[in-house]
């Protein structure tokens, strides 16, 4: 699994949003996730001061970002994304981190408390048709816009890519825990 | 050398990245649950 492989960098994972540690902890038990799920809800303690603060968004929620940082806590590589939409493939992100050549270390399951899922959480199998239908979007718009640029050619692509690493993992966690969600 | 932040975790406990540096970190930031 991916994330073993980034304890074999040397590298454990932390998501952090502006959600409460109740949403949080949803999240957590709904995607069985093996890491950390952290709260910054005012974006004062991380996300405003790591300059990730979405300025185009009213509620200034977190842009989507990676950011890894060494054990003497520098940063060693950032990514942004450009909107919602991309996110920069796993295989990337872990070649940075194998690339800090660090011993294997250990993460700790989350424990959750309390967990409360926010109004518009989608459940797994929502989740698979929502990837599925933002294929088969991307493909299309790529297909029909093609002949503009190669960007838009090469963006349908990515987020194509995209789409089936994430209906796959969720095809695979539904394998995993049929019953809770 | 990056700032050090302390939030809440899942749990509802105090996170600090001081504390949790000795092995890299990789942060994830994400728009919130979905």
């Amino acid at each position: 699994m991916l994330h073993e492989r980034f304890l074999e960098a040397g590298t454990r994972l932390f998501a952090i949003s502006i959600d409460s540690s109740e949403r949080n902890a949803a999240m957590v038990e709904k995607l069985l996730l093996p890491f950390a799920y952290l709260s910054d809800p005012d974006r004062t303690e991380v996300i405003g001061p790591y300059g990730l603060a979405d300025p185009k968004d009213v509620r200034n929620i977190a842009l989507p970002a990676v950011v890894l940082v060494t054990p003497a806590a520098e940063e060693a590589f950032r990514f942004v994304s450009r909107d919602f939409a991309e996110r920069l493939p796993e295989e990337k992100i872990l070649d940075q981190a194998v690339n800090l050549g660090l011993q294997p270390t250990t993460q700790e399951r989350p424990l959750t408390a309390n967990a409360q899922p926010g109004p518009r959480s989608l459940s797994a199998e929502q989740l698979r048709i929502y990837y599925r239908g933002a294929r088969f979007a991307a493909l299309a718009m790529g297909l029909r816009h093609a002949h503009f640029s190669d960007e838009i050619k090469n963006d349908s692509k990515a987020y194509v890519a995209e789409m089936d690493r994430y209906t796959a993992a969720i095809e695979q966690l539904m394998s995993r825990s049929p019953h809770s969600i | 050398m990056v700032a050090d932040f302390t939030v809440v975790d899942q749990e509802g406990k105090p996170w600090s990245l001081s504390k949790n540096l000795d092995a890299a970190a990789l942060l994830i930031f994400l728009r919130g649950d979905w």
